[in-house]
């Protein structure tokens, strides 16, 4: 018996070594993709800033703090002691949800340049790559209430339903509000990753 | 009373004022101005500040802050950690991906003033701490030395959870110089720096940056020193270098060497029309003449010749019929000067004698050559003579100007008297007279003063002159140094003859020809002959004559038959009188003139006495009788090469 216990935690071992790997690797790919994407957002932002009178830019600031971002609703751990107390999964969901957030809402941003339109999909395939991430990391046995799921309110029209006035508000807010999110998702992701690296030192 | 009064409250007014008046220079705190703010790690942050003029109160400065979302205004908490006018951000009060409102306000007693806010997000301030514990090490590797330079990250960021991703960047530079060299090391703590100078002093620095964020400060500067690995390196190059510059310098010898053909290999010289002698810049002149006339050989044709006589070959074949020969003996006149003219009989001689030449020609002086000279000469001479019927009309050819051309130059020329060219077939008696012939090897070498000129001169000459004049030309000397005596045509053959004989050293005497009555006037054709014996009558046998040895020097043989070479005398009637004899090398026949011998010179060989004419005796000018080789086969030629003694 003790034996074939031991058997067992090799083999356990073996396959979530295997799946260690497998899920580094994964993970590597999800961080290299999160980072593109969260430079695109910081370029696309610095270039509407710059394109912003001074004057405007006052008024934004102001704006700055009372806007939410749709992703508000998202309960995400903002400091690095939150963070490092998250577990892999509730990490890797969150930043699902994050990044399914700005799924629809990024075709707005698209348009003009070609970055721009390179967005959208590659949240997708961001979507796609988390996803896999989740379901090699969740455990059988725990499986993790999607209750997050149902507080998503419907965003759909979030940003359209607004006028033509406030487009410059709103695409000020959009690329802010999108900038930082990708920003945590590459951050969780990256905490995820180094938790689950076998060695202790995590020099990604 | 109320003065004072009023003093007092005038004076207390002015107390009260003056406070009033100091503090009127006192203001409300100048605005003060958040110059920055910076987390480390990205789980603090600082604020930093600017304070405005304090206006001369005491005045504080608060920091206030308010998060996204919320309207609570919070205070700095900290102000003292980071120093002045700073304020200090825990973890506790860090929130990440949340927007800080933050101001700063002074306050002094009399007024306060907010500074403007600024919002900052802490994921975007990020400026970490320079890298630390930075170690540069040399590395050897196959004798080319490079740098690792290894560090930490700074020890507040935390990387190993991954909550901060660093990059670092690496600068060296040598000592000496200013412009640093940058190396991206990535998100590696490790670099090797490559491509050192050897002996070179190095410093290196590191500075990190997160992934958004700012680059921190370099580090503190690490020395290193590399040491001297080209030493070794250089002695390789040196024989590099030598090795290549010897088979250079071979290279270039070697091409030095074959430039010539090289360079016919790759330029080949261009044949270009060449004409000896034609010049291309004439052609450039345009100047016909001169290109032709650059053409000409010069000399070509002779336009000048010393001698026009010379080139003449003045061959006249006479036929003297028989009664002439005997008149043209007669008519010996002798040239007073010319020893040979003493035997005018001698005339007969000239030419006709049959002087063979090749019998002939016994050099006493042992000129070979000349004697060829002679024996041509005599041939020709004889040739001519017994043809020669006319003496006006006898040209002597004395080809032998040609021949002698270089006698000429001296002006002497080798006539050859026929002795006895056109001799009658007498029936010789032979052994009655003494005529013996001489060995018909008297040989007349002579050397005659002929010249060409005077030889047309005295064939045009009466008979008895061309005799003369043949006669000394037999009678020549040949060494006698004789200057050159061109006779002129006009020129009268005596006075020639005397010339020569003047001149001549030899004692020439006429050596005259052979006997007119030798002279066989029937021969239309060259035929000599020889005397074979003389008769009783005194009368000269002749016979032809072989093939014999024509020099002779060459067969001094003896006779077959008798030898009728030996003249005795001439006796009055002027006959040779030949006597049989024997040859005697060195006896030169010397034949008197047969006639009245003018000067028949004593021959030292013998006297020969013929009936005939005196037989040309050629008397050379040497003495060297020894030589006189006889005639070998008896025969008595005019053209007896003798010497005489000098008269």
């Amino acid at each position: 018996m003790n034996r074939v216990l031991l058997l067992l935690s090799v083999l356990s071992l073996g396959v979530s070594s295997q799946q260690i790997t497998d899920s580094q690797r994964l993970f590597s790919i999800a961080v290299s993709r999160v980072q593109h994407l969260h430079l695109l957002a910081q370029r696309l932002f610095s270039d509407f800033e710059s394109s912003l009178q001074t004057e405007e830019q006052r008024q934004l600031n102001k704006i700055f703090l009372q806007d939410f971002c749709n992703s508000d609703y998202i309960i995400s751990p903002i400091d690095k002691h939150e963070t490092q107390r998250s577990s892999v999964l509730k990490l890797l969901s969150i930043s699902y949800r994050l990044v399914e957030s700005w799924e629809f809402p990024s075709r707005s941003l698209s348009g003009g340049s070609a970055p721009r339109n390179q967005i959208s999909p590659k949240l997708s395939e961001l979507k796609m790559g988390i996803l896999l991430l989740i379901r090699a990391n969740q455990d059988a046995a725990e499986i993790f209430p999607d209750n997050s799921a149902l507080q998503l309110a419907p965003y759909g029209n979030y940003y359209q339903s607004l006028s033509g006035e406030e487009s410059l508000r709103r695409t000020y807010e959009l690329l802010a509000c999108f900038k930082k999110d990708m920003h945590k998702v590459e951050t969780y992701l990256t905490v995820a990753k180094c938790r689950l690296s076998p060695e202790a030192n995590c020099t990604l | 009373m109320m003065k004072k009064a009023v003093e007092v409250i005038l004076l207390l007014f002015l107390l009260v004022s003056m406070p009033h008046a100091k503090g009127t220079r006192y203001s409300p705190p100048g605005k003060p101005t958040l110059t920055r703010c910076r987390s480390p790690e990205k789980e603090t942050f600082t604020c930093w500040w600017e304070p405005g003029s304090d206006g001369g109160l005491p005045t504080t400065h608060a920091l206030y802050y308010r998060k996204e979302n919320s309207e609570t205004v919070y205070e700095c908490p900290d102000y003292r950690t980071a120093g002045e006018n700073s304020c200090f951000f825990n973890k506790n009060n860090t929130s990440i991906w949340v927007n800080y409102n933050i101001t700063v306000v002074a306050t002094n007693t009399l007024g306060s003033t907010f500074s403007d806010p600024m919002d900052i997000d802490v994921v975007y301030i990020v400026k970490p701490n320079p890298p630390e514990r930075l170690a540069v090490t040399v590395k050897e590797d196959k004798s080319w030395p490079f740098l690792r330079v290894s560090w930490e990250p700074p020890h507040k960021a935390d990387t190993r959870s991954g909550w901060i991703t660093l990059m670092y960047e690496i600068r060296v530079k040598l000592e000496q110089e200013n412009k640093w060299e940058m190396h991206l090391a990535g998100q590696q703590k490790m670099f090797n720096i490559f491509s050192l100078r050897s002996g070179g002093s190095y410093l290196v620095q590191v500075r990190c940056k997160p992934d958004h964020g700012f680059w921190s400060e370099w580090s503190s500067t690490s020395y290193i020193e590399v040491p001297d690995y080209f030493p070794r390196e250089k002695s390789v190059w040196i024989l590099i270098t030598v090795f290549s510059a010897f088979i250079f310098v071979i290279l270039f010898w070697l091409l030095h060497m074959n430039s010539h053909s090289l360079k016919h290999c790759i330029l080949p010289p261009v044949p270009g029309p060449k004409i000896k002698g034609f010049d291309k810049q004439l052609l450039k002149n345009g100047k016909s003449e001169e290109i032709f006339s650059a053409l000409m050989v010069p000399d070509f044709p002779p336009t000048t010749s010393s001698n026009f006589e010379d080139l003449l070959v003045e061959y006249l074949e006479v036929y003297i019929p028989e009664g002439q020969e005997l008149t043209l003996q007669e008519s010996k006149d002798l040239h007073d000067g010319c020893l040979k003219s003493e035997g005018s009989t001698s005339d007969s001689d000239s030419g006709r004698g049959s002087c063979d030449s090749h019998t002939l020609l016994i050099d006493n002086c042992g000129e070979a050559k000349e004697e060829e000279r002679q024996q041509d000469q005599e041939r020709m001479g004889m040739e001519a003579q017994r043809h020669q019927k006319d003496w006006e009309e006898k040209v002597l050819n004395y080809a032998h100007e040609d021949i002698v051309s270089p006698d000429m130059s001296s002006g002497r020329v080798k006539t050859w008297p026929s002795v006895f060219s056109p001799l009658p077939q007498y029936s010789s008696n032979p052994p009655d007279q003494q005529s013996s012939l001489e060995m018909a090897k008297q040989h007349y070498l002579s050397d005659s003063l002929f010249l060409p000129d005077s030889s047309s001169t005295y064939l045009t000459q009466p008979g008895h002159s061309t005799r003369e004049s043949l006669e000394p030309s037999y009678c020549e000397f040949r060494l006698s140094n004789k200057q050159p005596h061109q006779l002129h045509p006009q020129m009268q053959a005596s006075q020639q003859l005397h010339m020569t004989h003047s001149d001549v050293n030899i004692s020439s005497i006429g050596c005259k020809q052979a006997p007119a009555g030798l002279q066989s006037p029937d021969l239309r054709s060259t035929q000599y002959v020889e005397v074979q014996k003389v008769n009783k009558e005194d009368m000269v046998l002749l016979q032809p004559v072989g093939k014999g040895c024509r020099h002779i020097e060459l067969c001094p043989k003896m006779p077959q038959g008798d030898n009728y070479s030996k003249v005795k005398g001439v006796n009055s009637d002027n006959i040779l009188l030949l006597q049989r004899g024997v040859m005697e090398e060195d006896r030169c026949p010397c034949e008197d003139q047969e006639t009245n011998g003018a000067r028949e010179h004593s021959h030292t060989a013998s006297t020969v006495t013929t009936t005939q004419k005196p037989t040309a005796c050629i008397h050379t000018a040497m003495p060297v009788q020894d030589e006189m080789v006889l005639a070998v086969n008896g025969y008595v030629d005019t053209a007896i090469m003798c010497t005489l003694p000098t008269y």
